[in-house]
């Protein structure tokens, strides 16, 4: 039990390095969140100016801002690695490897969480939809896709840090398999916000629950190999 | 265009992709075997 | 000399396969010739699971036994794989124009599905070369098949949960060549050419494996050759002029 209890403190202190890293490059955080904005503003003009046009597409539209937004959060949360090979001296340390993983996919988790939930907001005001109404489903959604693309990205982010054409890799490898998360968090969110007529609503988080778990082991099994070229 | 034509180029193109392939293997395969002898 | 034999079999067999499912066996009452297409449709879908299995157990196979030949298996499988999953899209949009009018449909999770293994293995096989180095290579399609794998499963419930809320004329679906209630001329048929085409996906897979091993030995002459090549160190340090 201890063992694990060393592989959580690990993991923990993993976190809080990356989290500091980050808020102390404010400026790359700040950046990600513009992105996310201008991204929903195209959408506006891309799909508008019909609001109930947009109403109806603004849970796919902000689930898409969230992934495409986080895509590149997380390849930069990796790229603190990089920078004087900081990712030799972590696979040095005799640690367990998925406590490496988990450390980075918890810091990815609540860059992702404050993310979605901006992104939530702007969506709100920009397509004239109440979130407010059914904020509690609607939590609940943006925790377990936050969690997914956490899982994900600190995944495929450790496999294309070193690669030459990593900025295009990421993106590439990590869309396909993200597609049922986002099929489930678009569909949570459209079923939440027009109230759950038909009770649907618990199917489609189990959905994006089950990716979550699925994914967090797979990524937590696999990362360590990474670690040890 | 006709039924029939959805069937061909349906056709045609799995067996014509199948064949195509089969001859770009056997073309590397030659490939890496030449280099082996110019060694 | 037994691949060969092998090929020359899977050739006749193919050709075979393909005259029963195109002038022996008699449309279909509903869907008319076009359900002809699924023969070879539903036969490269099963063909190119098949192959994404095979490079995830491969891939599982290098990282427990770190024997490069369990590579060579796993980018034969990616590779084969992508090849029989475009022609199960291919053949799923031919079927579509004929049956629903359209080339492509959301709610069918076969297609959406396959689409995706296509965006996967692709994705794959661009990650592979981008590696030189054939152990990290190998390391990384490894886990990244085995991460594909495991998405599919989900892949697949989700589409079928996403369909689930509307309903889809039984008629006008593909499953129908698969319906236990199909006359066993369709089943017979159906059965002849996934045999068939398994059997050239078994000689396709042999080739490319040993194609792979070509490289792979290739590869290693070449650093051989930079390494013998490279300028000699005198005994000062120095490189020799």
């Amino acid at each position: 039990m201890s063992a694990l209890r060393g592989e959580a403190r690990v993991a923990l202190a993993i976190c809080r390095k990356d989290a500091l890293a980050e808020l102390r490059g404010r400026h790359a955080t700040v950046s990600t969140l513009f992105f996310a904005a201008v991204v929903l503003l195209l959408f506006g003009f891309a799909l508008g100016p019909d609001s109930a046009r947009l109403a109806a597409a603004a849970p796919g539209l902000l689930w898409l801002a969230v992934v495409f937004a986080g895509i590149l959060a997380m390849g930069r949360l990796h790229l603190l690695e990089t920078d004087d090979g900081a990712l030799e001296q972590l696979a040095l340390y005799p640690v367990a490897r998925r406590a490496i993983y988990a450390g980075k996919a918890l810091a990815g988790f609540v860059a992702m969480l404050l993310l979605a939930l901006l992104v939530l907001g702007a969506v709100g005001v920009l397509f004239a939809v109440d979130v407010a109404s059914a904020w509690a489903p609607l939590l609940a959604t943006t925790v377990l896709g936050a969690l997914g693309v956490a899982a994900v990205g600190t995944f495929y982010a450790g496999v294309t840090v070193r690669l030459r054409a990593r900025e295009v890799m990421l993106p590439l490898l990590m869309l396909p398999v993200l597609a049922p998360l986002l099929l489930g968090a678009v569909k949570a969110t459209s079923v939440a916000l027009a109230g759950d007529p038909f009770g649907e609503l618990g199917a489609w988080l189990q959905l994006m629950l089950a990716f979550d778990v699925v994914m967090t082991v797979a990524g937590a099994a696999t990362y360590g190999f990474l670690l040890e070229d | 265009m006709s039924d029939v034509g959805f069937v061909i180029a349906a056709y045609s193109v799995v067996l014509g992709g199948l064949a195509l392939y089969t001859l770009t293997l056997w073309r590397r395969l030659r490939a890496v075997g030449r280099d082996d002898e110019g060694t | 000399m037994k691949t060969r034999i092998l090929g020359i079999v899977a050739l006749a067999a193919v050709a075979l396969a393909t005259y029963v499912a195109l002038a022996v066996v008699p449309a279909d009452l509903n869907q008319g010739d076009a359900q002809r297409i699924m023969y070879p449709h539903v036969a490269s879908a099963w063909l190119a699971y098949l192959s994404f299995g095979v490079t995830a157990l491969a891939g599982i196979g290098w990282l427990w036994r770190r024997d490069l030949r369990f590579d060579s298996v796993a980018v034969a499988g990616a590779e084969i794989g992508v090849i029989f999953t475009a022609f199960a899209i291919w053949g799923g949009m031919m079927w579509g124009r004929p049956i629903w009018g359209v080339y492509w449909q959301w709610e069918d999770p076969r297609l959406t599905t396959t689409a995706l293994l296509l965006a996967l293995y692709v994705g794959y096989l661009l990650l592979r070369r981008l590696t030189d180095d054939p152990d990290r290579r190998a390391t990384r399609a490894a886990i990244v098949g085995i991460v594909a794998a495991v998405d599919i499963p989900i892949v697949h419930f989700s589409v079928e949960w996403w369909r689930g809320l509307h309903q889809t004329a039984t008629i006008a679906s593909p499953d129908r060549v698969l319906n236990p209630a199909a006359p066993m001329v369709f089943v017979g048929t159906l059965l002849g050419m996934v045999a068939a085409l398994t059997l050239a996906w078994a000689y396709l897979m042999i080739r490319r494996y040993q194609l792979a091993e070509a490289e792979l030995g290739r590869e290693e002459r070449a650093r051989i050759e930079r390494l013998v090549s490279s300028r000699p160190i005198t005994t000062s340090g120095e490189v020799a002029r």
